[in-house]
């Protein structure tokens, strides 16, 4: 849609700020209806009138954050059928998600929606966060002002509250499945030092799990959560646009441009089109960013392709959860602990991590639970955090996969990745009853529900 | 304070300051009304029916999660709380028994206790021997109620592992 700005408009405005006409079309005719669309239309409004080329490429983001995105709007919208049908009750909770699964019309496929997009919702943020860190795009490029290492620590949170919304969720059918994740869950809680015993108090409402653990993780699930989770996504979404657009712009910055622009030496702005507001940026206003061939109209070459993924998306979820269902297991029951007892699976590297960690130096002895559910987390989720500041490669680096001068830092970011996975996947197959090892081609010893 | 701006500032400060010990203000009050005040958890001192019904050898107590272990007229209670992560570990018969001399007195170790959740490994008296668990299971003191000599646990009350009660 590159059209050159001396192309004559369809339509001129009577009166310079005075829109020719109405609303804003999908196929706009010209460049000036394309920006009208961006400035009239509410969910337009925070993308940039123009895109680079190179941040719509599908093989630079993947568009994992747009995916994410479509999933956490899945997840809401499933959600709120959910939230009408499910009793958070300990008595009626487990009867109504029963209901939900096998009486209320549509309600199985609801809540596989609900529970797919979750899963997979964990998994694509993971993706999300890989490719930030793999492409070095929390690092600041040429603009001036441009603060994208906060929009990384804010990405790590919304990470941190992904699983902890996921975690919340897991309670509410108030199965076996739930009622023993919750138990192992709040207990790593009890492992940090002095607070420990008061913390895990104040997430159960009181000592042991029952009706306040149902209503307080209740209440994070479907208010506290999301809506902490909405404000920072919003909060995500501008500051892309205050750090200039996604990290490949800055590359683009750089590129040389293939041939000058004509007429274009003597313009002056204060501001350009990809959103750099602070500030002149003097060479992200490069030759390069400025040619009509290197952007596109966002609205519609942007818009097209969020809404194919987003579409997509819906499309491959509504489909997969007419064939998956959702597991219920036996009611909580607090007097028999299920062998083996597994956390959701974007846990088991953790639950491996507690199995193996407790300490013995002498007589003095260290809980797994502090060093592999509390202390090695918190290490990771630190170094997570800190990582822009700890990252020293030039700002060249920023937008590109595998730059060579941040090869070391990639290897040993997707080394630790390999670990985390290795945890699962042993967690998820190999592990049996008691918490033994077992192949997955060898059957599981039977073992009596009661000792 | 000589001159109007330095009072401005001031009290702009003072304003500002105030409002926001307000606002951390409502904000502790709100987060310590989730402190629960009142306990409504399952009493810690209870009675586990008369001792005569309690078999020779084990007799695991879901509710409680607990064992009780009787050798004729002497009784102990150990817990069936894993001390790693708070699942309730199953216990398994041995083969062969085994006694041993456990604080001043022997007991004969008929069991051992396996956790599901992470593999920690008890014997018979609680020791731990395998997995991540930290420290041995707990003992809990055992008491004959006054009133109607029923056999009573205390949950609340970890005892050593000399601990027996002896009913006459």
């Amino acid at each position: 849609m590159a059209i050159s700005p001396d192309q004559p408009e369809h339509r001129t405005p009577s009166a310079p700020g005075v829109h020719p006409r109405p609303g804003w079309s999908v196929t706009p005719a010209s460049d000036r209806e394309a920006g009208d669309a961006v400035v009239s239309n509410f969910l337009f409004h925070w993308f940039p009138a123009r895109a680079l080329k190179d941040s719509l490429t599908w093989r630079y983001s993947l568009w994992l954050g747009t995916i994410t995105t479509a999933l956490l709007a899945l997840l809401v919208a499933s959600g709120m059928p959910l939230l009408f049908l499910h009793v958070p009750s300990v008595e009626r909770a487990y009867g109504s998600v029963k209901d939900i699964e096998n009486v209320v019309t549509f309600g199985a496929w609801i809540r596989s929606i609900h529970r797919l997009s979750a899963h997979l919702m964990v998994a694509m943020v993971f993706l999300h966060l890989a490719r930030v860190f793999l492409t070095g795009a929390y690092k600041n490029g040429v603009g001036r002002g441009q603060h994208r290492e906060w929009n990384w620590v804010i990405g790590v949170v919304m990470f941190l509250l992904t699983l902890f919304l996921s975690f919340t969720g897991y309670l509410l059918p108030w199965d076996q499945l739930a009622y023993w994740a919750v138990t192992v869950g709040t207990n790593i809680a009890s492992a940090v030092p002095l607070v420990g015993a008061q913390v895990r108090e104040l997430m159960l409402g009181g000592r042991a799990i029952d009706q306040p653990t149902l209503t307080r993780f209740e209440t994070l699930h479907v208010i506290v959560l999301p809506a902490v989770l909405g404000v920072l996504f919003a909060y995500h979404m501008w500051r892309i646009r205050k750090d200039g657009g996604l990290a490949s712009a800055d590359r683009a910055a750089l590129l040389p441009a293939k041939a000058p622009v004509p007429g274009e030496a003597g313009r002056t702005k204060t501001y350009t089109l990809l959103g750099l507001a602070r500030g002149q940026g003097p060479l992200i206003r490069s030759a390069s960013l400025e040619r009509p061939d290197t952007t596109v109209n966002a609205v519609p070459d942007l818009t097209r392709r969020i809404s194919i993924v987003m579409l997509g998306t819906v499309a491959v979820l509504s489909i997969l959860a007419v064939f998956v269902r959702s597991p219920l297991e036996e009611p909580a029951n607090a007097l028999v602990t299920p062998n083996p007892a597994k956390a959701p699976w974007y846990f088991l590297w953790l639950q491996e991590i507690v199995t193996d960690t407790t300490i013995r130096i002498g007589s003095f002895t260290v809980n797994g639970a502090f060093v592999g559910g509390v202390l090695l987390p918190g290490l990771l989720v630190a170094l997570m955090v800190a990582w822009p500041w700890l990252d020293r490669s030039p700002a060249a680096a920023a937008g590109r996969w595998f730059p060579r001068s941040r090869r070391t830092q990639n290897i040993v970011f997707l080394v630790l990745v390999a670990v985390v996975v290795l945890l699962t996947l042993i967690g998820t197959f190999v592990r049996g009853p008691y918490w033994r090892m077992y192949w997955p081609w060898q059957g599981w010893p039977e073992m009596p529900t009661r000792f | 304070m000589s001159d109007g701006t330095d009072r401005r500032e001031f009290l702009k400060r003072i304003g500002i300051g105030v409002g926001v010990a307000a606002v951390c203000g409502q904000a502790a009050a709100s987060l310590r009304s989730l402190v629960p005040n009142v306990s409504y958890d399952a009493p810690t001192t209870v009675k586990l029916g008369p001792p005569a019904e309690f078999p020779d050898g084990m007799k695991f107590l879901p509710e409680q999660r607990l064992f009780v272990f009787r050798e004729g007229r002497i009784f102990h209670a150990i817990s069936a709380v894993c001390t790693h992560l708070g699942c309730t570990v199953r216990a398994e018969a041995l083969s062969h028994q085994e006694v041993r001399t456990v604080g001043a007195s022997e007991v004969k170790l008929t069991h051992r206790f396996l956790c599901p959740c992470h593999g920690s490994r008890y014997e018979g008296d609680g020791t731990n021997v395998a997995g991540p668990a930290p420290k041995p299971l707990a003992w809990y003191e055992l008491s004959v109620a006054p009133d109607d000599g029923q056999l009573v646990v205390d949950l609340a009350k970890p005892v050593d592992h000399g601990f027996r009660l002896t009913i006459a």
